[in-house]
């Protein structure tokens, strides 16, 4: 059997890790175990919400992202930027000047993934109009999500919004117009995203569902914010006229996503954070929100303003983002020639498969088997879920035993029992 | 007290079978369910479902089975004085049992019927009291024993194959 390999944008660096056990318990598929002092990451069960990254206060576990010299392998360079970016400079620093700041990295130009809010809430809408039968339509934007989906709801799969995400279908918009009017050649074009979270790293090195591998790298907005501090000030005092799309700004914040979305015909719901997200697809999963057309779905506070890769608290984020929004003008991006591509089904994927490991066993029969089996363990062990044995819950080490990956001797708690016993 | 029994023919002799030896359960899962609790009203069914997953039944029965449990288990919130669930996991079925304190159903058809429902003003404030829950429940089991009289309690049986 092919075992498929997952690229994941988490790395944990052993001589970091004190083994605390504090990414364990925040994993919302249960992928990390402390075994022998240090964390282990299971590669099939990782979704790349980045939880474990904010809960290590060690540096222990390292988001990856593609350093910035790796634009220098291309002619010609192009920043998509994040919406959620906006959201990350103080208000002295207007939207245009953190926006042409990226020129200074060595940028040729600079591309907002604002630009096709528009269309993409327009061709959301018309995929929700068109599948009528399938409801409730789910959001695929957030890599994190998808992933939730393949490995804990595969019932959900054929739920979700086929379609690439903005940031997908603006880099074939610019592949299209950026090549042909630089004249350039296919491997000339660099097409790099500024991003908010290791899920969009993922997403970018291993897209699911993409007929094409799209972009070039991802970059951490938290990292070219560090390489942008000392620009500024310059940048400031010397303003260049750019064209800046504040309404489409949109993106970055779940809530509006799914406002835009809602019409007459169509009701949408918004959910972000991890566990929400969780209860809703099992919800879902229940048929008891049948009632809705659109689920927009992100895996963290806020949505992408709540990235790990940012720097900005996700509600100070948000707040500036709102504001740029109200305040921002008018804009005409022309979308003649992504309404063609997405008429010609450019903008599909292909359909999502179900990444599997929640069963215990292929065979329901040993499945049962092992589960009477973990029961078993189960009352022999304390119940606090302390995780000290580096499973995040005496479940969770009951089913460790089981599958042969533990020993009860791993329990602590049973171990000082034990001795007290001896000693008395 | 009275009785109802609702049988997929599919079923009908596995199903007579079961009832009259009733063997031990390799699996079982026992949850608490409070009066009018309708915080935690719900989570019995969610934990019997992700327990379900974990067995790799497909997603259509776990569909059944999470919604017939769900009512189930909102009933007994809703209308009585609290009570249990017990869900045991066999082979190739899983029963699930509630029992509660009373008052009881006077009369069990008439509750199967669609819309019939007693529910109180809090129960309908909460969004339940359409009367379908019961027949929601007949629709997706392949058993269903209720055992209830007035002013005793209720116990409710359903048994569900996980098929291919
Ligand atoms: N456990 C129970 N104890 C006492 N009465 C019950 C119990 N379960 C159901 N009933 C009675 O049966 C009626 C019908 O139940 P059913 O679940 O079909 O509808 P409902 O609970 O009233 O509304 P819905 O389920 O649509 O929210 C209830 O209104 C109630 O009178
Ligand atoms: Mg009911």
């Amino acid at each position: 059997m092919s075992e498929k390999r997952y690229y994941h944008a988490i790395q944990i660096l052993d001589d970091n890790c004190t083994g605390c056990t504090a990414c364990v318990r925040v994993c919302p598929t249960e992928a990390i175990r402390v075994r022998d002092r240090k964390a282990t990451i299971d590669q099939n069960r990782c979704i790349d919400c980045g939880n474990c990254v904010t809960a290590c206060q060690f540096h222990a576990i390292i988001p990856r992202s593609d350093p910035l010299d790796i634009i220098q392998n291309f002619k010609y360079k192009v920043a998509i930027i994040s919406s959620s970016y906006a959201g990350q400079f103080s208000e002295d620093v207007s939207y245009p000047v953190a926006k042409q700041a990226l020129l200074k990295l060595g940028f040729d130009e600079v591309a907002e993934e604002s630009y096709v809010t528009e269309f993409v809430i327009r061709i959301i809408r018309d995929y929700i109009r068109t599948h009528k039968e399938i409801r409730p339509i789910i959001s695929s934007n957030c890599p994190a999500v998808v992933r939730l989906i393949q490995v804990k709801f595969p019932s959900l799969l054929p739920n979700m919004l086929h379609l690439e995400a903005p940031m997908s279908i603006l880099t074939r918009f610019i592949r299209e117009e950026v090549q042909r009017s630089k004249n350039l050649k296919e491997d000339e074009l660099g097409v790099f995203l500024i991003v908010p979270c290791v899920a969009h790293v993922t997403a970018v090195h291993q897209p699911e569902g993409a007929y094409k591998h799209l972009q070039d790298g991802a970059c951490s907005a938290g990292m070219i914010y560090g390489k942008l501090k000392d620009l500024l000030k310059n940048i400031q005092n010397n303003p260049q006229e750019i064209d800046t799309y504040e309404k489409g700004l949109t993106w970055a914040l779940s809530g509006l996503e799914g406002e835009m979305a809602e019409d007459k015909d169509i009701r949408a719901l918004t959910v972000n954070g991890i566990e929400n997200v969780m209860e809703v697809l099992s919800k879902v999963e229940d048929h008891y929100l049948d009632q809705y057309d659109y689920i927009v779905l992100r895996s963290c506070t806020n949505g992408c303003v709540g990235g790990c890769l940012n720097i900005e608290n996700p509600f100070v984020a948000m707040s500036r983002i709102k504001k740029l929004i109200r305040e921002g003008k008018p804009f005409d991006f022309d979308t003649t020639e992504l309404d063609d591509l997405y008429k010609e089904g450019e903008f599909a994927v292909v359909p999502l498969k179900p990444r599997s490991i929640m069963e215990l066993d292929k065979d329901i029969k040993t499945a049962i088997k092992k589960m009477k089996q973990i029961n078993e363990f189960l009352i022999m062990l304390p119940g606090l879920n302390c995780s000290a044995c580096g499973s995040p819950t005496c479940y969770a080490l009951a089913e460790d035993i089981v599958q042969g990956k533990a020993t009860i001797d791993d329990c602590v708690v049973l171990l000082k029992r034990h001795t007290k016993e001896e000693e008395q | 007290m009275a009785e109802y029994w609702n049988i997929n023919p599919e079923h009908e002799s596995a199903v007579r079978d079961f009832f009259t030896s009733v063997p031990e359960a390799d699996v079982v899962l026992d949850f608490e369910i409070g009066e009018k609790d309708f915080v935690n009203s719900g989570k019995g069914s969610a934990e019997v479902k992700n327990t379900l997953k974990r067995l790799g039944i497909g997603p259509e029965t776990l569909r059944r089975i999470a919604v017939a449990s769900y009512e189930a288990e909102i009933n007994v919130t809703a209308h009585s004085q609290g009570g249990r669930m017990d869900s045991y996991l066999y082979d190739e079925f899983i029963l699930i049992r509630f029992t509660d304190k009373g008052p009881g159903i006077a009369d069990i058809e008439q509750a199967m019927v669609p819309g019939f429902s007693t529910a109180d003003d809090l129960v309908r404030e909460m969004g339940f009291g359409a009367g379908l829950g019961l027949p929601n429940i007949l629709k997706n089991s392949d058993a269903l024993h209720i055992v209830s009289a007035q002013g005793e309690s209720t116990r409710v049986e359903i048994m569900i194959f996980y098929g291919n």
